[in-house]
């Protein structure tokens, strides 16, 4: 892969010098080689782009680097309902963000241990205490009902956002 | 059979005994029942009990595997073979790369099982359930376990005494 990258690098200067000839049909495009942008963050001008660990590793990493954001076994080899456990994981991730709004800073980890839910997260101190167990109270309670399962929210909080970022792209 | 079956009787009770006494201290509530019932038909015996887990991080499942074996070894449970499989079970699938066309450009994605087994040998019933419940309330988030239990039994009635007819 990074033998095909190079050679893209160094056929571009050659190709600039044909157009720059005027002859455009010598130009041979085909469907790009090793162009994978899936579970990545781009890089800006500016370079300020703030990423967490989480962010700052792509997906190849999950397992050597950084773990799974969803702990359940119905992945398994044989196991059941795989489907309506991913939809449901879905469903609390964007639930909990829109409740929490603005203020979750990391990715959200959903860990399944018989028929209890628990879930992880990082929040931000934005809010007062009040409020936040309020709406914890207020997201366990609905999450339950739905699921139809006990659920728990683990969060942990820090003071700023620039705690728990990793490096800036 | 019978002789082992009487071998077994007659070690039995006193692992029995310390095993209770032991898991006392270490079960928290939830179990307390096992010890307290008391009916009088004897303890089931079992062989084996094996345990196949099944996750999806190798090292989680390294971590149970000792944390359940020492449980055992502190619960007196004679400990039998805990191995694992080299490779792990990989399920692929094959997507194009793109959302449309391109089909020479595919990405794979895969999920990987591990497996690992473990075999707890000459276990009487209440050891059994009170062992097997402990390690099932303390299993890590992402693991499968499957128990099978080889219960240990009489010979039946009418192959105890030979036919008196052939």
């Amino acid at each position: 892969m990074n033998f095909l990258k190079k050679v893209t690098t160094q056929v571009l200067p050659m190709a600039e010098a044909h157009l720059s000839l005027g002859n455009n049909s010598a130009l041979h495009t085909s469907a790009v080689c090793c162009r994978v942008q899936s579970g990545r963050y781009r890089i800006t001008v500016k370079r300020d782009r703030p990423l967490t660990y989480e962010m700052a590793n792509p997906p190849h990493f999950i397992g050597h680097r950084k773990s799974w954001n969803s702990w359940n076994t119905s992945t398994l080899k044989d196991a059941l309902r795989p489907s309506q456990t991913a939809i449901e994981d879905v469903f609390i991730r964007k639930f909990i963000t829109g409740t929490w709004h603005a203020l979750v800073c990391s990715e959200i980890i959903i860990k399944r241990q018989h028929n209890m839910i628990r879930i992880a997260a990082i929040i931000r101190q934005a809010i007062s205490a009040r409020k936040m167990y309020f709406l914890i109270g207020y997201t366990e309670e609905l999450l339950s009902y739905w699921m139809q399962c006990p659920v728990t929210l683990e969060f942990q909080t820090v003071a700023d956002k620039k705690d728990v970022v990793f490096k800036y792209i | 059979m019978l002789q082992v079956l009487k071998s077994l009787r007659l070690t039995q009770p006193t692992r029995f005994a310390s095993a209770l006494s032991s898991t006392a201290t270490n079960i928290p509530s939830g179990s307390a029942d096992v010890s307290a019932v008391d009916s009088g038909e004897p303890d089931k015996l079992y062989s084996k009990l094996e345990i196949e887990l099944r996750g999806i991080d190798p090292a989680v499942l390294r971590s149970y595997t000792w944390f359940a074996t020492t449980a055992a070894e502190h619960l007196g449970i004679e400990l039998g073979k805990c191995w694992s499989p080299r490779k792990a079970h990989h399920e692929r699938m094959t997507l194009l790369k793109s959302v449309h066309i391109y089909k020479k450009h595919r990405v794979q994605y895969e999920i990987r099982t591990h497996f690992r087994y473990m075999n707890f040998h000459k276990l009487t019933g209440s050891t059994l359930d009170t062992f097997l419940e402990y390690i099932e309330r303390n299993l890590p988030e992402g693991v499968a376990l499957q128990a099978a239990k080889t219960e240990l039994q009489q010979l039946p009635a009418h192959l105890q005494q030979p036919p008196e007819q052939v």
